[in-house]
């Protein structure tokens, strides 16, 4: 059974249609990729999952209950927690007490959580940090910041709205192989992402929307082939680039 | 290291308590009631900034309207006394559940309003229960409760002849607003109250109930504002509603914490330490002058305060402790570990 289904969702901002009747399906262990142009309806997609948004039509299942309508807070706590693309540190409080904040979650009493809080500001390299004011921290630490609060909160499902934009290619490199880190915890990840060459190695399956509409679905290899996929997203010059990069992997 | 910061802060906190408690026993001080009336005023106005401080600092609730709550305590332990004829006990139970209850009814509404349009809508609360309590006969309407006499001592909560039992009364106050409050800063309650305030919907996004967390903030807030009215009137032995149930009042409860530091555990008493001898001996110095000349000095001194340090005098002193801190971190300071 899937962790996460969206089953026709829709979701319209008046007459602006911003996910037209999107399916899609996230198994437990997997990491799922959400690719499409700007305005596909990728982060709308996401406020809708994590309660943010109402729907405004369509079911959205998690654990296999219905999680449609239900405030954000309710889903988080059934373990469906997510980040945000727009950086939202908690300005006035500590890098160490934002992620507390994640913590407190499963573990009301104090000790459990400040340990689970420690542990995560490790795994996120945040730790020479973890006393400064988290409005003080430069962007690639708040990003750092979203996903040790999020992780604090113990998920099943994590849901990244691209972490890595912004970031240098080293820090990619760090966040990559902190997702991997990531799923080998047993948590599934569905990742919200423009860097191509970050998501497409790492991503189990990849859901590609446009104009709102899923256009197209399946692991990473298959995408790159697909003709709707390259006229909206990815452009001609840049799946050669990618089927390239695969048959090297291949030869080598 | 978080846990030996804590401990060492804690010491300081009960040190205080302590050094209070022996201020009675100074004689020169007792000796003079004007003083041991200031005194008592400094530890009531910082347990009520430090009531407010719940939800307008910490909860980021900005409540012009913590009168009616401050207002509701101090009749029902007046109520208790004067009309019912019985211990101001009872009534300030009750008197601390009705100003949680109509905490909760009227914030649920608002709290559905932000920023400002919540200020705003705490503001007219006010006004309608000032004109309430002026016209509704069973509390005494305009002309209030004023206190029989009574035998003096803890159970009748009232002393004649000497401010000690006061005293000490507004230091158990001190102690217990100030310590549930310290309490909570430690806790997970007290982390999903900044959280809240420094972001409602990334705190949801963690789990957090906002409207759950904001609601029992109010409450809590609400009950211990009324608890500290309820001193209030046993102290001043007569209440009616422009005394209690005020802007002024209102204005009060917030000006002694945003002066003091919002927010901050030091930040109430700093605010009361400045504020309320500046008022108390202005008015005796200039209150011939007509009333007002303590406001004056009042506003002036908010508009100073906040235009050098809106984090208010807690502020001022840490930016003064860093300073002095500095070159011992420095000596110190290079054991940060690289991840």
């Amino acid at each position: 059974m899937a962790l996460l289904e969206v089953r026709d969702v829709t979701k319209k901002f008046g007459e602006l249609v911003a996910n037209d009747r999107v399916s899609f399906t996230v198994d437990a262990g997997e990491i799922v990729g959400l690719i499409g142009p700007n305005g596909a309806g990728k982060t709308t997609l996401f406020n809708c999952v994590s309660g943010l948004y109402p729907v405004t039509a369509g079911r959205i299942f998690f654990g296999g209950a219905e999680v449609t309508g239900l405030p954000s807070y309710r889903i988080a706590r059934m373990g469906a927690v997510r980040t945000f693309q727009v950086v939202r540190p908690l300005k006035d409080m500590t890098v160490f007490d934002n992620v507390l904040v994640g913590a407190f979650l499963h573990g009301a009493g104090g000790a459990q959580a400040r340990e689970a809080a420690e542990s995560c500001i490790e795994l996120c390299g945040l730790a020479e940090y973890a006393d400064k004011s988290a409005g003080d921290l430069p962007i690639g630490g708040k990003k750092r910041l979203e996903l040790a609060r999020a992780l604090a909160t113990r998920p099943k499902l994590l849901m990244l709205d691209e972490v890595m934009a912004g970031l240098t290619s080293t820090e990619v490199k760090a966040a990559l192989e902190l997702i991997r880190h990531i799923r080998e915890k047993g948590i599934t990840l569905l990742i919200v992402e423009h860097v191509m060459e970050a998501i497409m190695p790492i991503a189990d399956r990849v859901v590609v929307l446009d104009g709102g509409i899923n256009i197209a679905e399946g692991p990473p290899d298959r995408i790159i082939d697909d003709e709707r996929v390259i006229s909206a997203y990815l452009g001609a010059k840049f799946s050669r680039r990618l089927q390239a990069k695969r048959e090297e992997r291949t030869n080598a | 290291m978080h846990h030996g910061a804590l401990k060492r802060k804690d010491l300081f906190w009960l040190a205080l308590v302590a050094l209070m408690a022996l201020v009675p026993a100074v004689s020169v001080i007792t000796a003079n009631s004007f003083l041991m009336h200031v005194l008592i005023l400094i530890l009531l106005f910082a347990s009520m900034a430090q009531a407010w401080n719940i939800i307008g600092g910490y909860g980021g609730q900005t409540s012009f309207g913590h009168s009616v709550f401050f207002g509701i305590g101090a009749y029902g332990a007046g109520m208790a006394v004067v009309t019912y004829g019985l211990s101001p006990w009872p009534g300030i139970g009750v008197g601390m559940l009705a100003a949680a209850a109509v905490a909760v009814l009227i914030s649920y509404p608002c709290f559905k309003l932000s920023g400002h349009y919540f200020a705003i809508a705490t503001f007219a609360i006010v006004e309608i229960f000032n004109r309430l309590f002026l016209v509704w006969y069973w509390v005494g309407g305009a002309l209030g409760l004023d206190y029989p006499m009574v035998e003096e001592g803890l159970a009748n909560l009232m002393w004649y002849d000497s401010k000690t039992g006061y005293y000490y009364c507004a230091l158990v106050l001190f102690a217990l607003i100030f310590g549930i409050v310290r309490f909570l800063e430690g806790h997970r309650f007290g982390y999903y109250l900044r959280a809240v305030r420094e972001g409602q919907e990334t705190a949801e996004s963690l789990g957090v109930n906002s409207t759950a967390v904001k609601l029992t903030a109010m409450a809590l807030s609400a009950a211990l504002a009324g608890l500290c009215g309820a001193f209030f009137v046993q102290y001043n032995l007569r209440v009616d509603p422009g005394m209690v149930m005020s802007l002024d009042m209102s204005m009060k409860f917030v000006l002694v914490t945003i002066l003091g530091g919002a927010g901050t555990l030091a930040g109430p008493l700093l605010g009361a330490a400045v504020l309320i001898p500046l008022q108390e001996y202005t008015r005796a110095l200039w209150g011939g002058l007509g009333g007002g000349v303590d406001l004056i000095v009042f506003g002036m001194l908010i508009i100073v305060i906040v235009v050098k340090q809106p984090a208010g005098i807690s502020g001022i002193v840490r930016d003064i402790a860093k300073r002095f801190r500095r070159p011992a971190d420095a000596k110190g300071g290079t054991s940060v570990g690289t991840a």
